[in-house]
């Protein structure tokens, strides 16, 4: 078990690293960058003239004036930060890493095209002007570094989690209900198999899964919000995760912000509809997976035994039926993490769903660089947490 | 002997037997299948109305009426005596229109991505499935990893990376011609369609390879295949003949359900504003442009979001109604 677990600790290092690496170069490579903007102000209006120098300096703010390795290294683990110093003694001080002025010529690629291309280095980075420049503690530390545009030079950390919260609040919440409704539908179905009940709870399953999300929440909003304030009922709020200023609704009264009622009403649009996704694609694999259960032959001697039904059920045959289920359950995980995108920036809520796509939108890389690396961490964590899960419910499964 | 006179017997019979063929078979089965039946014959429509959508459509699907905004349904434009069926958005363009000429663009990117995603799917799922080997195991790391990882955020990266410089990425130019008459598009809007294509099939043949590799291993191991490997076909003629033929079942029923997947996941990516941008019209940024008009005109966003839905639902029901009638055995 010790060593089935030391050797799973380093794999799962391994992915990580793997996935900070392809994240990291994704980010990278991705032509455009934080630079592409200034860029293009550039050429469009000549009033803002950036000089070399005030070029370099923005170049040195995103450390593009590094090489790559070098930046990768010191947003991994924060080093290098300057010369080697070995008992007291400063080695490779000299050591170029990056370039602080290359020089550009344009290229003519084509009748009437011109590419520019990097041709020398005017002025080189070396490993001793590394010192006393700012630097994270590096990712697999746990720092992420400032954010670049959405709150630029706040932490990343502190961005995610202001975030963080409303995420857990609306993924949380309907993840358990999900689980709550979800599990006694699929029994049920799959209990009463080709009865009504199981016919229409398949049908809206089915719906459930191929009506897209964003539809849902749209014609959420029209149902709940708009038609019955227009109607002069009572509504549920349509967006956002509070009230800014108090409102008055018919039955209710005034409802002051940042009250629980007021929490409340906000939350049950969006908790809905991620409840009404999951529990589609929840309560269809609790019945598939309760059908194989039922058929086997340890279900039918427990009948024989003259059990009741309800224990043949709940006892025998839903604990074996669950066991499945856990690997679904766990890698929903890191989406309890990461919000829901969709539904998040339907309704405006303020979680980390809507904050990717922020970052992405205004190119702050480290903030996109962090939500990434933590999904790929969570995953990981939640793919040894299902197999020792595994273990605990069903012992016939060894870990070697 | 006597075995051998038994199955020539087997055989006369199977002969004189008047067979119906497969494909007549399948036929027969998938009209039982109500729903399925409907489904298609909803999805013809809307094929249809797309298809003449330069006919349909009474404007432009960038023609800006100015002052015009904002038009209820049915509003007459009273120079040339066109209707606005659904009315105008808030810049004036012609609601219908629009709706149409998405609708060409929405269903373009789903069937080409569907395409090539069942291109790339089935040769590397059938190649990893009968050589096995490096390209089996790089499979089976991927579809792991594509497991885990929720596609929707990585799909937003790869496609604001794509749409970040457009203009970087080599497409050759026969290739955006005949995308843009397809679509209806210029060439160069026909790009970032196609560069949307991309990222979705980066993405969707993953799945496609894994059915065919499976499909492929358990064939491998059948006697169909050992007989015609023992009369000396070669690999391809194996592959190509014997056992694709046999393992199209489950691509077929994929197939429709990635047509109902591409379509909402190109909506989401529009809606999300990390497709196709405005003013090419498509029913998720048409969605998303009128979404926060829904307060005092429910039907802006309303009326695209149903397409994306009735596509969706159709080609789910579609695949279900093929799994029926293809094998309904087939689990996926």
């Amino acid at each position: 078990m010790t060593t089935y677990l030391v050797r799973r600790l380093i794999q799962m290092l391994g992915v990580v690293l793997l996935s900070a690496i392809a994240s990291y170069l994704l980010l990278n490579f991705a032509p455009g960058g934080p630079l592409s903007g200034i860029r293009q102000l550039q050429q469009q209006n000549n009033r803002m003239r950036l000089t070399a120098e005030d070029f370099a300096r923005i170049r040195a703010y995103f450390e593009l004036d590094l090489d790559l390795p070098v930046r990768f290294t010191r947003w991994l683990v924060g080093q290098p930060r300057g010369p080697l110093v070995i008992a007291g003694q400063s080695f490779l001080g000299d050591m170029v890493v990056g370039c602080r002025q290359p020089i550009e010529e344009n290229f003519e690629t084509g009748p009437g095209e011109f590419e520019t291309r990097v041709v020398g280095c005017a002025q080189a980075v070396q490993l001793k002007d590394l010192e006393g420049r700012r630097v994270s503690n590096g990712v697999l530390f746990g720092d992420f570094g400032l954010s670049w545009t959405i709150l630029r030079d706040r932490p990343v950390a502190d961005l995610l989690l202001t975030r963080l919260p409303k995420t857990l609040q609306l993924m949380g919440l309907s993840t358990v209900l999900a689980l709550i409704i979800a599990i006694p539908l699929g029994v049920y179905s799959a209990v009463h198999q080709y009865s009504r009940f199981d016919y229409t709870i398949t049908t809206l399953a089915f719906l459930g899964s191929a009506m897209p999300t964003f539809f849902f929440g749209i014609s959420f909003i029209l149902l709940f919000s708009i038609l019955p304030k227009s109607a002069g009922l009572p509504y549920l709020p349509p967006g956002s995760s509070e009230a800014v200023r108090a409102y008055t609704l018919p039955w209710f009264g005034t409802i002051q912000p940042d009250t629980w009622l007021d929490v409340l009403l906000h939350l049950i649009l969006p908790v809905t509809v991620v409840t009404i996704v999951s529990v589609a694609g929840f309560s269809r694999f609790v019945r598939a997976s309760m059908l194989e259960v039922l058929r086997q032959d340890y279900v039918r001697t427990a009948r024989a035994k003259g059990l009741l039904e309800r224990v043949v059920i709940a006892r025998h045959a839903l604990r074996n039926a669950l066991i499945p289920f856990i690997t679904v359950f766990v890698f929903a995980l890191p989406g309890i993490f990461g919000g829901a995108i969709i539904t998040e920036s339907i309704f405006s809520w303020p979680g980390m769903g809507r904050l990717f796509l922020l970052a992405l939108q205004s190119s702050d890389y480290p903030v996109a660089m962090a939500m990434l690396f933590i999904t790929a961490l969570l995953t990981v964590v939640a793919t040894l947490l299902s197999d020792l899960m595994y273990t605990m419910v069903d012992p016939r499964i060894r870990l070697s | 002997m006597a075995a051998t006179a038994q199955v020539a017997s087997l055989a006369a019979d199977v002969i004189s037997t008047p067979e119906e063929s497969l494909w007549r078979v399948v036929l027969r089965r998938f009209s039982r299948h109500r729903l399925a039946m409907i489904s298609c014959a909803a999805i013809v429509v809307i094929f249809v109305l797309s298809l003449f959508a330069r006919q349909i459509a009474p404007f432009k699907p960038d023609q800006l009426a100015v002052g015009h905004y904002f038009l209820p349904p049915g509003a007459v434009e009273e120079k040339t005596g066109l209707t606005h069926y659904v009315g105008t958005d808030n810049i004036g363009r012609d609601y219908f229109s629009r709706l149409v000429y998405a609708g060409r663009i929405s269903l373009t990117v789903a069937v080409v991505t569907t395409a090539i995603s069942i291109l790339i799917g089935v040769t590397v799922g059938a190649f990893a499935g009968y050589y096995g080997g490096w390209l089996d195991s790089v499979l089976m790391r991927a579809v792991e990893f594509l497991a885990t990882i929720p596609i929707l955020p990585l799909l937003l990266i790869i496609s604001a990376m794509l749409l970040r410089n457009e203009e970087a990425i080599p497409i050759p130019k026969f290739m955006l011609e005949v995308m843009g008459t397809v679509m209806l598009l210029s060439p160069n809007d026909a790009r970032q369609a196609l560069l949307i294509i991309l990222v979705l099939a980066a993405l969707g043949w993953i799945n496609d390879a894994r059915l065919m590799r499976g499909t492929i291993l358990s064939l491998r191991e059948q006697t169909f295949v050992e007989a015609a490997r023992s009369l000396g076909a070669s690999d391809a003629q194996i592959i190509l003949k014997h056992m694709l033929p046999n393992a199209m079942a489950p691509i077929i029923v994929n197939a429709s359900l990635n047509l109902s997947g591409f379509i909402v996941t190109e909506a989401a990516l529009s809606f999300l504003g990390f497709g196709i941008q405005d003013p090419i019209p498509t029913w998720g940024n048409m969605l998303a442009a009128t979404q926060q008009f829904m307060f005092d005109r429910p039907w802006l966003p309303l009326v695209p979001g149903l397409p994306i839905v009735l596509c969706s639902l159709a080609f789910n029901y579609i695949g279900d109604g093929l799994r029926d009638a293809l094998d309904p055995r087939l689990k996926l």
